[in-house]
């Protein structure tokens, strides 16, 4: 926890400090790292997600189900913050907070889709088939995240590609503190999975408490 | 495998003769078809789209968003209704394989949605006055079929997510809906870039063979992905 702390001060303070304004964005490059890194971070998570559905369809031990359902939690939320994010920089940049520019679409409907697997959970009473079913929701939820991440290169797009095969098209010091935000973000994701998972076993604990006694 | 094509085959066939038997449903569906037809001639008045210089474009897109409506009522009844009367069990222990089962279901929800197309396509066309088989009619024809698998691939796994449900009617639109969006979207592209004429290039990059690769990678992801993990959906 100490060392997500420290990296998330030196995030902050790389956004914010040491990163020097960009030619034609100036300040607002900043939205920029607030942008990208949720947004890598949250297909990893759905990543997660993908993997921990096969290993519990797999193996069904309900510990993966737990670690699965808690990544959609905090993938969900990652997602928001960059679409949110992306609305502030776009009015800022392109003048309106919404272009239906294909990213932005794809995006949109991949949070609808695992906001829906979460309902779709809820829905589900019986414990075991929430588990099963979900996975299985959540295995098939997957290509929306590959059309989202893919979609600036099959559609035509405001988005620019900054990776490409050839490395970042940025400055040295974007690239750096861009790293700094992916591993920031990446082990805030990683610390608030295992809270997270902590909370929700130990509800499944006592779930399971109060039916030995009733 | 070709045993498994072939009972997928015969649980197609079955489904089918019992659809053609009951008759409401499928006229229900082309009813909601052109329902849902009535309801955009009155969001788009053809004054206004012909402003706007696109029946083609427009009326393209028009048909693939009816088309997934009515999947609403042609999917969800796939398996919910097998596992009302209780013939699941039936299906789950048959010496086939899951997939089979699947992909019977998934031939089911495209031959229901192809007699649907076949009605509503030329209605629409006359109403909003366009058409969509343009210049190559071969190719639309094509997307249309790999449009209409695609759709009934992701109906047919979300009738059997909705299963265990507790809201059964409420749940399916969710589950459906963000499954086949991605689909949907890439569908509404080619058939618009299709009708309109402008066949080879859109942009610096973007043709309507990426776009197509793209829509068959959906179709064949969800078709092995769904038909991988279905023997889950049946094993409870």
């Amino acid at each position: 926890m100490e060392i997500v702390g420290i990296f998330c001060v030196i995030y902050l303070w790389t956004t914010w400090i040491f990163a020097p304004p960009e030619k034609e964005l100036e300040e607002l490059i900043r939205i920029f790292f607030q942008h990208v890194a949720p947004a890598l971070v949250s297909y990893a998570a759905f990543g997660v997600t993908l993997v921990c559905s096969v290993i519990y369809l797999w193996k069904g031990n309900l510990k993966y189900d737990v670690i699965s359902a808690a990544s959609i939690k905090i993938g969900l939320a990652f997602t928001t913050i960059t679409l949110l994010s992306g609305m502030m920089w776009a009015n800022a940049t392109w003048g309106t907070p919404w272009n239906w520019d294909p990213r932005e679409t794809t995006t949109l409907i991949l949070w609808i889709a695992y906001a829906c697997l979460l309902v779709y959970r809820s829905s589900v009473d019986d414990r075991e088939m929430q588990a099963q079913f979900g996975s299985i929701f959540g295995v098939i939820a997957f290509p929306a995240v590959i059309l989202s991440y893919f979609s600036i290169q099959i559609w035509d797009t405001l988005h620019p590609q900054v990776i490409t095969g050839s490395g970042l098209q940025m400055g040295m010091e974007h690239g750096i503190t861009l790293m700094f935000s992916m591993i920031a973000i990446g082990l805030l994701y990683i610390l608030l999975l295992d809270l997270t998972y902590l909370v929700d076993s130990a509800e499944e604990k006592l779930m399971k408490y109060r039916m030995t006694r009733s | 495998m070709a045993s498994g094509f072939h009972a997928a085959l015969k649980i197609a066939k079955k489904d089918i003769l019992s659809q053609v038997r009951k008759k409401f449903e499928i006229f229900s569906m082309l009813l909601f078809a052109l329902i849902a037809g009535l309801a955009f001639s009155f969001a788009l008045p053809s004054a206004l789209v012909e402003d706007l210089g696109g029946e083609a474009a427009i009326g393209a897109a028009l048909i693939w968003v009816i088309v997934f409506f009515t999947g609403m009522f042609g999917f969800a009844p796939i398996f919910l209704a097998e596992s009302e009367s209780g013939t699941l069990r039936g299906l789950s222990v048959a010496p086939i394989p899951a997939w089979s089962v699947y992909i019977g279901k998934v031939i089911y929800g495209f031959v229901l949605m192809s007699l649907v197309e076949i009605f509503i396509i030329p209605v629409i066309q006359v109403l909003f006055g366009f058409t969509m088989f343009g210049e190559e009619p071969l190719l639309v024809v094509a997307t249309l079929i790999i449009g209409t698998l695609d759709l009934a691939a992701v109906g047919s796994m979300a009738s059997a997510l909705t299963m265990p449900s507790e809201s059964k009617a409420t749940i399916f639109p969710l589950v459906y809906f963000p499954t086949a969006t991605s689909g949907l979207i890439l569908l509404i592209e080619i058939t618009r870039v299709m009708a309109t004429g402008t066949v080879v290039v859109i942009a610096a990059g973007l043709t309507v063979s990426l776009l197509f690769v793209a829509l068959l990678a959906h179709l064949v992801a969800m078709i092995t992905l769904s038909a991988g993990v279905f023997s889950y959906a049946l094993s409870p």
